[in-house]
């Protein structure tokens, strides 16, 4: 999988979480942008866990993480 | 009486103003505004063969409940919120309150009463977003078009209700292993609620939402909250020398997914998490915040939340107190130890009739057991939290600790040593 299908993975289960056309949501703003708050952000790691098999919760995410779906795209493309 | 997992209780929201309204054309103007909105003299109502619905009445009563004051300082205005919390309304078929306090003509609030059957706490700050629109558009009637007032009065999807329910039941009895602690209930038949308002500013409230990513990571404020709320319930706990092998936090959550919520304005949308932490991991806030993230991830990847949400459906065929014995019985009447919520958005503009909005806080009545909430919400860069409490339940030096331990555990700046070790250097 690139990451190129991961970040249009991403888009695709951000958008049904926040329920947004994915056409609206960029891959370059960052998720605090997205108006998510602690309680989507936590359903954006079990669609993870789910998609891609890979659990993030634990694993000391920080801001650059997240800077943009492009970067968390690269982070789950590395850890596959 | 879409869902009813907050029905039968009652929450106030406040707005402060930085300057006075004048009293009788905001009566008129919300008066206006109320009548496009015929839901809200609406009720309950039970056919024969049909499950219960809200209906609303050809004739509506249209007699908006609308007082104002005037007091001469915070002390009085206080009292005054408080009272109008604790006053009941008149019957079934109000739902709405207003209440307009004015300071010395320099210093207004208004604050809106409201049945919990008929909004949660956010849509109650839409339905003022609304009024706020309305004002703007010169009373346009077209406000409510498009919004749904009815449901459904009929049960469908039985299958999917009852097995929400059996994995509803099933978190219940695995909590129930380590029943949480919870306060004693005072004797008596006193229903009245008090409240305090922790009001941080903006500097403070940075400071907060730095140590939130600091100590719980991105976006993980509400863990840092809450896990701040339970070591300040642990400290009273143990000021009272009571022993208590864990704590249970029923946390509201908001189950809608879009932003704007014009759609689902009306009727109760909130769900639960539960998060439930021993008293030994009470000293290790790095321990009993990855706690409850681990808590919330495995709710949410469970569906419980949903769950609850579906479950809540049964109580159209089921009594209320049928399914609060179901509750009660694995733990023991000891629903939980505390409730409690954290609104990180607010959609209001930045004023009202031409007077700018300083603050937003909620002031909701909570069901007993527990008697006792933490809620906070974020509004124009500054955290608030309020303690609302059953009359008798904790001290008025009680509620200072717990206030004072609050504030300072959120607002810790630590020291450059501190924080050298906390990075293992040094």
């Amino acid at each position: 999988m690139t990451s190129k299908d991961i970040e249009d993975k991403l888009i695709q289960g951000i958008a049904s979480i926040i329920n947004k056309d994915k056409s609206s949501i960029a891959s370059d703003i960052p998720f605090h942008k997205l108006g998510l708050d602690s309680l989507g952000f936590v359903e954006i790691l079990v669609f993870i866990e789910k998609t891609f098999n890979l659990q993030l919760i634990e694993s000391g995410l920080d801001k650059k993480d997240f800077e943009t779906i492009q970067s968390l795209a690269s982070l789950i493309h590395k850890k596959l | 009486m879409k869902k009813t997992t907050c029905a039968g209780n009652m929450s106030q929201v406040v707005l402060v103003l930085d300057s006075a309204i004048k009293h009788s054309e905001l009566h008129s103007r919300l008066m206006r505004f109320i009548n496009e909105f015929p839901a809200v003299y609406g009720g309950i109502h039970r056919d024969i063969n049909l499950c219960p619905y809200w209906r609303i009445s050809e004739k509506a009563e249209e007699n908006l409940n609308f007082t104002s004051y005037n007091c001469s300082n915070e002390g009085d205005m206080r009292t005054l919120l408080g009272e109008c919390i604790n006053k009941p309304f008149k019957d079934n078929s109000e739902h709405l309150a207003f209440h307009f306090i004015n300071i010395e003509n320099q210093k207004s609030y208004l604050a809106m009463t409201f049945d919990h059957r008929l909004f949660d706490a956010r849509g109650a700050e839409t339905f003022l977003k609304l009024f706020q629109q309305h004002h703007e558009n010169n009373n346009d009637p077209a406000i409510s078009s498009g919004i749904p007032f009815t449901a459904p009065a009929h049960l469908s999807g039985w299958l999917k209700k009852f097995l929400a329910g059996r994995n509803v039941n099933r978190k219940i009895i695995a909590m129930s292993k380590t029943p949480p602690e919870i306060l004693p209930i005072p004797s008596g038949r006193n229903k009245r609620f008090k409240f305090r308002l922790i009001s941080f500013n903006q500097q403070e409230t940075q400071t907060i939402y730095d140590n939130a990513y600091k100590k719980a990571g991105y976006l993980m404020e509400m863990p840092f909250l809450l896990a701040v709320v339970m070591q300040a319930m642990h400290e009273l706990f143990r000021k009272r020398e009571m022993t208590a092998d864990s704590y249970l936090a029923s946390v509201t959550i908001d189950m809608r997914t879009g932003e704007d919520i014009k759609q689902e304005l009306f009727f109760n949308h909130v769900s639960y998490l539960f998060f439930q932490a021993q008293s030994e991991i009470m000293s290790n806030q790095k321990e009993l915040i990855n706690s409850i993230k681990m808590q919330m991830y495995e709710q949410v990847k469970a569906g419980i939340p949903r769950d609850i949400m579906e479950a809540s459906h049964l109580t159209r065929i089921a009594p209320l107190p049928f399914l609060k014995k179901i509750i009660d019985i694995p733990l023991k009447g000891k629903i939980s130890t505390f409730i409690f919520s954290h609104v990180s958005k607010n959609p209001l503009s930045p004023d009202i009739m031409g007077t700018r909005i300083e603050n937003v806080f909620h002031m909701p009545r909570v069901s007993v057991p527990p008697g006792l909430g933490f809620f906070s919400n974020y509004f124009n860069g500054r955290l608030n939290l309020v303690i609302s409490y059953l009359d008798g339940l904790i001290s008025n030096e009680e509620v200072n600790m717990l206030g004072k331990n609050i504030k300072e555990k959120l607002t810790e700046i630590p020291s450059p040593l501190v924080a050298m070790a906390r990075r293992g250097e040094g």
